[in-house]
């Protein structure tokens, strides 16, 4: 049980914040979320205030950082800094939509899975979940990127298609336990219709594991997004994205390092905001064990 | 007149091909107003009776009748409105409640459900129950791995007394939790019963059940091998397990 | 007193909560234990009494502990400040422990002859048939019945009961000086309880060992210890003989004796203890019990160090109003 004072009747808003904060890993949640917030809000505001577009010509090529453009201008003479920023909708918009779309159906997967009597159709489901996780994401994603083509939401249909085994595993194992809990019990003694009890009681205790395993995913997503896009599968031209925009500045990395470190860093800064915030969760978990 | 009764109830479980018989033939009965015990050891088959009387587990032979009346139809056990007649609190207070829902909530959910769904006067309702369980307005908004064991149990009661039961079942209540939350659990009790409560009391602790019961069953191996009044259970077991029982409960002054 | 086998005074115990936290578990335990005493522990959660047992056993460490002050004197040895190398010389030889039955236990993985090979060898080379004869003769002082068979036994093939007289087996294979025993039947059956306490018992009178038996059942220790030492939210708050524990000298160890639901009559009024036990490491000033007891004043809160007075020769008591409520 932590600090008394927080919880006494009279405890001010200002007393509270701070107590939270001052248990293990407040500190990190609170730079990862900030450094998250930062790029993500920049993301997509700078590129509609900023001075210039992500795909027009503004000057001559390849010119290095200046204060007129901060991070360059690539080998098409367009504006390095508006194009990274523009990548944001692509990289974190599209990672979201790789996190959250597998989440949602593998959840309730998982949970249906977990409510289940049926022998048959639970053995059969889970035998279906296991063959795709067995699958190396990274290389099926190449392998089904040759059928369908490539392309930004082709990704989100792979993505989709691979990684809602992952969360259904995760929601069905934490399911199962959850209804052997006694409160679970006393819920049906309350009289609570069945739909009442998933949704209330079931679906929220389960989802907080999803969701736990899902922010450590996003990492992973965004890099998966990027990393399609440096290999040619995934963004084309002229879309901005940072793996591709690395892919291209690659044959100018002696002459015009920016092409490729910033982007480089715009993928560091969004994986590490999201691994402080991962770890300050994890140090909180354990600190209150 | 009997609220409870069970008559010939066995449960037998099977698993990998075997059998196990948890409850073999078993008669009870609880009358109305009174606190019956059903004390054995662990593995005794008391805790998956409990569980058929108050209907989380179907018999394999036998059955139960509240106020006469089979409590399963079909098969569903206690329909409808005759799920609030029995209630139960179990023994771990760790997992007796959503520890993702406030202690009010959880409450004042059954308040909405089955009486009042209006959110204001619900959480009210809730709120006068929990003090009279002896948890204070502030803690009712806590979730529950703010309270300590003993508030949890107390909370788990409130919850089954928002539906208002005429009978609780109590599996085991006291065994999980401190000396000094036992001692005010046990007094929860004993004010219930005196506004009406019939309760089944679960336990192997013999000091809680010679202060509750009125009568008592003594289960081994899933028979109920003695059955009596409670002061002549514990002042005079005439069957051998029971007296054994008796004889090791420890007592001041003898060394 | 001075002979006595085990001697703790102002014992102070810290745990690492976080690199810069700190939070007191065990603010002042003050007792003493004879050779071949039996003596009982007793108290709630967050009284401190587990963590005790550990600085007793050397496994502080493992739970990110440290004694921060006071001295802790087993047979003349230091045990605050001593290596891990005298910590092995100790543990196990000289100091045996027995665990809660619900937590620990026989290791699951391995066979109970495996295990009581361990304990009777604890790292030294004996020979195969003598280790085996002895591990024969310990199984048969703690009655189990066919020792040969349970040799082979996994621990799952046994009782709850069983396994813990297994404990009892292992811990005194050395025959120990001191036995902790942590809350050894907790979980267990009641008539289950009552074998392993005579048991007991019966080693303390045949192995002349002093055994410090951990509980927070007021009659199970009433029972069968000689004296027992109360604590209360870090603090040893009493020491007194179990025969006289009706002439108590402190409120905390009236209230327990008061709430036993066996001395009181069917539905009777049950005597509780007021709120609850203080949480761990924040601590009013003054007596922490004084938020909870019925004889407080306002002099019991103010920040004065806590006395250990002697009310007897084998009684110990720190309330600072003991005079005042029963007497001289």
């Amino acid at each position: 049980m932590s600090n008394n004072k927080a919880f006494a009747a009279d405890a001010s808003r200002k007393e509270r914040i701070k107590e939270w904060v001052s248990r293990p890993g407040g500190f990190g949640i609170i730079t990862g979320s900030l450094m998250f917030a930062a790029i993500t809000l920049v993301g997509f505001i700078y590129p509609l205030v900023g001075p210039y577009a992500a795909d027009e010509f503004v000057g001559e090529s390849l010119e290095g950082p200046s204060l007129s453009h901060p991070m360059g201008l690539d080998q098409l003479g367009r504006d390095v800094m508006t194009r990274v920023f523009s990548a944001v909708p692509a990289d974190i918009g599209i990672a979201f939509l790789g996190v959250t779309i597998p989440l949602t159906i593998g959840t309730v997967v998982g949970i249906l899975l977990g409510i289940s009597k049926n022998k048959y159709v639970v053995s059969t489901v889970s035998s279906l979940i296991d063959g795709i996780n067995a699958f190396p994401l990274l290389i099926i994603a190449i392998a089904m990127v040759t059928f369908l083509g490539p392309g930004l939401f082709n990704v989100v249909i792979i993505l989709t298609l691979m990684s809602w085994a992952r969360y259904a595993r995760i929601a069905r194992t934490k399911a199962v336990v959850v209804l052997q809990q006694n409160y679970i019990e006393a819920a049906k003694l309350m009289g609570y219709s069945k739909r009442r009890v998933i949704s209330k009681h079931v679906a929220p205790n389960v989802s907080s594991e999803s969701l736990a395993y899902a922010l450590s995913d996003f990492i992973l997503v965004i890099i998966i997004v990027s990393g399609l896009s440096f290999l040619g599968f995934a963004a084309r031209p002229p879309m901005p994205e940072w793996g591709s925009m690395i892919a291209d500045g690659r044959t100018f990395l002696g002459q015009a390092w920016w092409l490729t470190v910033f982007p480089g860093l715009a993928i560091c800064w969004s994986a590490i905001s999201l691994s402080f915030i991962v770890e300050g969760l994890s140090r909180r978990d354990r600190g209150n064990s | 007149m009997n609220l409870l009764e069970a008559f010939d109830v066995s449960v037998t479980f099977k698993a990998f091909g075997y059998e196990v018989q948890a409850v073999k033939n078993v008669d009870f009965v609880l009358p109305q107003g009174k606190v019956v015990g059903i004390v054995g050891e662990s593995g005794s088959g008391k805790s998956t009776f409990a569980r058929v009387l108050s209907g989380l587990q179907e018999p394999t032979g036998g059955y139960v009748t509240y106020l006469g009346a089979p409590i399963q139809d079909g098969k569903e056990i206690y329909k409808g409105e005759l799920r609030k007649a029995v209630q139960m609190v179990f023994q771990d207070p760790y997992s007796s409640l959503n520890p993702r829902m406030r202690i009010i909530n959880a409450v004042a959910e059954a308040v909405r459900v089955h009486q009042n769904p209006n959110k204001a006067e619900a959480q009210q309702i809730a709120l006068d129950l929990l003090k009279r369980m002896g948890i204070s307005e502030i803690d009712a908004f806590k979730y529950p791995s703010s309270l300590s064991g003993g508030q949890r149990q107390r909370a788990s009661v409130a919850r089954a007394l928002s539906v208002q039961p005429k009978i609780l079942i109590a599996d085991e209540p006291t065994s999980a939790i401190d000396q000094s939350a036992q001692s005010q659990l046990l007094e929860l009790f004993s004010e219930l019963i005196m506004d009406g409560l019939s309760i089944v009391l679960v336990s192997h602790d013999l000091g809680v059940i010679r202060y509750l019961t009125d009568n008592v069953y003594v289960m081994q191996n899933g028979e109920f091998v003695e059955t009596g009044s409670s002061s002549k259970i514990f002042e005079n077991p005439s069957n051998a397990y029971t007296q054994k029982l008796i004889a090791s409960i420890p007592s001041s002054g003898k060394k | 007193m001075s002979n006595a086998l085990v001697q703790i005074d102002s014992l102070c115990i810290d745990v690492k909560v976080t690199r810069t936290r700190r939070l007191t578990i065990v603010n002042s335990a003050t007792f003493d234990v004879q050779p071949g005493q039996l003596l009982g522990l007793i108290g709630e959660s967050g009284s401190g009494k587990t963590m005790l047992c550990r600085s007793l056993v050397g496994t502080l460490h493992r739970r990110g502990a440290y004694i921060n002050s006071g001295s802790l004197t087993f047979n003349g040895i230091d045990l605050v400040n001593a290596s891990p190398k005298e910590w092995r010389d100790i543990r196990g030889k000289e100091i045996g422990y027995i665990p809660q039955s619900a937590l620990a236990g026989p290791n699951p993985v391995m066979t109970i002859g495996a295990q009581m090979a361990e304990a009777i060898q604890l790292g030294e080379k004996m020979d195969k048939g003598v280790v085996r004869k002895r591990a024969i003769e310990l199984l048969e002082i703690v009655q189990i019945r066919r020792p040969e068979i349970v040799l082979k036994q996994y621990p799952y093939e046994l009782s709850g009961g069983m396994k813990q007289r297994v404990m009892i087996a292992c811990a005194i294979a050395r025959e120990p000086k001191l036995i902790v025993a942590d809350e050894p039947t907790t979980g267990l059956d009641v008539t289950v309880q009552a074998e392993i306490m005579q048991l007991l018992k019966q080693i303390r009178k045949n192995l002349n060992t002093s055994i410090i038996l951990v509980s927070h059942d007021l009659p199970l220790i009433n029972e069968v210890c000689d004296d027992i030492v109360i604590m209360h939210a870090g603090s040893t708050v009493e020491k007194i003989p179990s025969a006289k524990i009706q002439d108590t000298r402190h409120p905390y160890t009236e209230a327990l004796y008061r709430s036993r639901i066996d001395l009181v009559e069917p539905r009777g009024k049950l005597v509780t203890i007021n709120g609850q036990p203080p949480t761990v490491g924040d601590w009013p000033t003054g007596c922490r019990f004084a938020g909870r007891c019925d004889y407080a004043k306002p002099g019991c809160s103010a920040d004065v160090e806590i006395p250990s007075i002697k009310i007897g020769p084998n009684h110990l008591t720190s309330c600072i109003r003991q005079a005042e409520i029963w007497g001289k």
